[in-house]
């Protein structure tokens, strides 16, 4: 009895723990993701509810447009359409993932919306969480550091 | 018997600590919608109520925060 509820309290802790730097993404989340090895990945979680998430996905779409990232959009809207509406209305040109059952934004568990992870191999190499102005630049400056 | 309600209502009590959720950045949803803004949806009623205010107390501010609570600084 005193066993199980150990386990329990344990997983329940795991379950509770973020994904953060120089982790490495489960490979169920990395096939998910489709993430090719080699490259350097944005992976960017938003809603379409997130104000600082709808001004910073146009400067992302362009990074992504100029082939100075690989960007993976996150959509953790409860509702798909919401989030396919956001994604109509700003003609995101990356691969996005609806996020409807929260398991993807619930294994990263950010701190804060907007969310953006940088993945190389599986890799996270650094996270930014909240509101940046000039997303891009920081985004630019951060793949050349990294590359 | 006595004994036995006062550890009965501690238990429920402290379970109902344990209840208390925090709310994740993913689920601000309710939170970032325009009528959890202080003064609602109708922006003229927080100014109206801060006009009475400063008119009453001869001083203003501090009474509003940024944003409308999505989490996103």
């Amino acid at each position: 009895m005193l066993k199980k509820t150990l386990y329990s309290l344990l997983f329940s802790t795991v379950a509770l723990m973020a994904l953060e730097t120089g982790d490495t993404l489960p490979q169920n989340i990395q096939e998910q993701l489709k993430l090719d090895s080699d490259k350097v990945y944005v992976i960017d979680f938003f809603a379409s509810w997130c104000k600082s998430c709808k001004k910073e996905l146009p400067l992302i779409a362009n990074l992504y447009n100029n082939k100075v990232s690989e960007v993976v959009g996150i959509n953790v809207d409860k509702n798909k359409e919401d989030g396919e509406k956001l994604v109509n209305k700003l003609s995101l040109p990356f691969p996005i993932v609806y996020d409807t059952d929260k398991a993807l934004v619930e294994t990263f568990n950010p701190l804060g919306f907007p969310a953006v992870y940088y993945v190389k191999n599986g890799q996270i190499l650094n996270v930014i969480f909240g509101a940046v102005e000039e997303i891009d630049k920081k985004i630019t400056e951060d793949i050349k550091a990294i590359k | 018997m006595i004994k036995v309600l006062l550890l009965a209502l501690s238990v429920s009590l402290f379970m109902g600590c344990s209840l208390v959720k925090e709310v994740k950045p993913w689920e601000k949803e309710t939170l970032a919608k325009p009528i959890m803004q202080f003064g609602g949806l109708h922006p003229e009623v927080t100014k109206f109520e801060s006009h009475v205010y400063f008119s009453k107390e001869a001083s203003r501010g501090g009474s509003g925060v940024a944003g409308g609570g999505c989490g996103c600084n």
